[in-house]
């Protein structure tokens, strides 16, 4: 863990996981979790397939509320407010939290409603604005030039690293403090992928971004922090510097020289 | 690895793939086959009707009432036509909300266990036969002794009982599209803060609404054709109904029509009973084209 002061903490931090545990029926998913994020930071969380990251990620804004036989125990702060408490709106949660799925998923709408529609079920109605923040999104996450002239058509005519790129202006729209992106570039080519990735880095100064990926390299190229997961534990945290270079779990060396 | 071993060898089986061709044909033949007969009856009934009943395949036909002795031989079957819209509208009115709702419920909102529950239920309600449909729409709607509504012989007791006969294949196919939307559009409007409900109408609705409107169609599909129901909730009018409930609230009916008719022992109502299924059947097939162009608007204009 790197180290920090409390008084650092208490200012920086933007998720705070306190012993988070996660039962899927009977099985445990997630064991006895412990990390923070500091604000402004992009984190990537590291591990095989089916280790658990994924579904830490979506801890982070209740997603698996919906998921029947899931329980949970911990705590999860974000600005220093327990988001499993009872008083917390899971609506104005997520509208802090923007999320970006593994497979682009735009809606099947007008580029323009996608991002939209973000806005709408804020209950935003005044035109000038949502159209002005929409232009501005996409300006954001370097799509505007490419769609400008056709916002009306369906999303579904972009191609994928387009689609990925109007997911994140789309995660934006509502102005999020933190970004979680779920392998946001599994599914792209690598002119997209170095695009997104780029994106992520000059994001850094708006969001606190954290990123679950399967792809050293990747990760290597964006992180400030990083972390492994193996079987739902948390194996290792640490700053890049150290995580990449001196991993000191064995295991984590293994994963990341792809010795696995 | 200094020597190298030989490539393997593909065992072929020469008998084989001459059969394999063999079952191939087998395969096609007994498809063609089952289609030919399959689709038979549907062109021998359109022939057949159209044979016997062409002299009667006029506008007039379906723009004048029965008139004549026995009734209806003279005339046409407008009382019927009209009764049948009666019926649609007042079925879809209460099936269409509930049908679709449960449908969302159960694919959307409900518990696994309640789900599994109200779906053997729904199942159910498909194969309670029309004819105990008829006798609970009696009880309920119809007869005028005992708790009920009171509603007498008329198109809102006939049209509401064939509506809980449409109400549960409205479910079904509800619930079936909207499973098939990609569970990755639900997550991606609930991470951005919708609620369900918001979800719902901007989302799923659209995606799911081509499943939607065939089930409806379906439903009605099957009203239209229905007689059972109908025996003891609404039976038949030969005139146009002069309201929808009590005393004059009756509707014709195209099934009820080409029931009655072929009852007769005169050879002009039989003639105009095959004229009718000609009606019937060309009725469906605009509804079907009407649905569908209703399908097409909205899913391009509304939502």
């Amino acid at each position: 863990m790197p180290e920090n002061t409390k008084e650092d903490k208490a200012g920086n931090i933007a998720v705070d996981v306190k012993d988070l545990n996660f039962y899927y029926g009977n099985y445990h998913l997630l064991k006895s979790v412990n990390l923070y994020f500091k604000k402004n930071s992009v984190c990537t969380l590291l591990g095989p397939s089916g280790c658990g990251k994924s579904t830490f990620l979506r801890t982070l804004n209740r997603m698996n509320d919906y998921t029947e036989g899931a329980r949970l125990t911990g705590e999860v702060l974000i600005n220093g407010k327990n988001i499993y408490d009872k008083s917390v709106d899971v609506v104005e949660l997520r509208r802090d939290i923007g999320m970006v799925f593994q497979n682009p998923n735009p809606f099947p709408k007008s580029i323009f409603d996608n991002i939209a529609f973000g806005l709408k079920i804020h209950g935003i109605k005044n035109k000038d604005f949502i159209v002005e923040r929409v232009e501005k999104c996409l300006k954001y996450s370097g799509l505007y030039d490419e769609v400008k002239d056709k916002l009306n058509k369906s999303a579904l005519s972009l191609s994928g690293g387009q689609q990925q790129r109007l997911c994140i202006a789309r995660a934006i729209a509502t102005n999020p403090s933190i970004l979680l992106m779920d392998e946001p570039t599994a599914y792209l080519d690598p002119v997209s992928t170095s695009i997104i990735l780029d994106l992520i880095n000059s994001f850094k100064k708006y969001y606190t971004i954290i990123v679950v990926s399967h792809n050293v390299q990747q990760s290597g190229r964006i992180s400030d922090y990083s972390g492994f997961f193996l079987d739902g534990e948390l194996i290792e945290f640490d700053e890049a510097g150290n995580f990449f270079t001196r991993p000191k779990d064995k295991r984590t060396e293994n994963f990341i020289t792809s010795r696995y | 690895m200094e020597q190298h071993s030989q490539a393997p060898i593909f065992p072929s089986n020469k008998g084989y793939l001459k059969r394999k061709k063999f079952y191939n044909n087998v395969a096609v033949f007994f498809a063609v086959t089952a289609f030919i007969i399959g689709s038979f009856p549907v062109f021998h009934i359109i022939y057949k009707a159209v044979s016997i009943g062409y002299k009667y395949l006029n506008w007039r036909f379906v723009s004048t009432l029965p008139t004549g002795f026995p009734i209806g031989a003279e005339g046409g079957i407008l009382n019927a036509v009209v009764g049948d819209v009666y019926l649609i509208i007042i079925a879809s009115i209460l099936a269409v909300p509930i049908g679709v709702g449960t449908g969302l419920y159960l694919s959307l909102f409900g518990k696994k266990r309640t789900n599994s529950f109200l779906r053997l239920l729904n199942e159910l309600m498909i194969g309670i036969p029309s004819i105990v449909w008829g006798i609970v729409g009696f009880y309920v709607f119809s007869t005028n002794a005992g708790p009920g509504f009171h509603f007498g012989f008329s198109a809102l007791a006939g049209g509401l009982t064939l509506g809980f006969i449409m109400t549960p294949i409205i479910t079904l196919l509800t619930e079936q599209a909207v499973n098939q939307i990609p569970a990755s559009y639900i997550e991606g409007a609930l991470a951005l803060g919708a609620t369900k409900w918001q979800a719902t109408r901007a989302v799923i609705l659209k995606a799911a609404l081509g499943g939607i409107f065939i089930g409806i169609l379906l439903g009605v599909m099957n009203i239209i054709g229905q007689t059972a129901p109908l025996l003891f909730t609404n039976y038949y009018n030969t005139g146009m109904p002069t309201g929808v409930t009590g005393p004059g609230g009756a509707v014709g009916d195209l099934a009820m029509l080409i029931f009655i008719y072929i009852h007769e022992p005169s050879k002009i109502l039989h003639y105009k009973a095959e004229a009718a299924s000609v009606v019937l059947l060309l009725f469906i097939f605009a509804l079907d084209l009407g649905l569908r162009l209703i399908n097409y608007l909205a899913k391009k204009f509304i939502l």
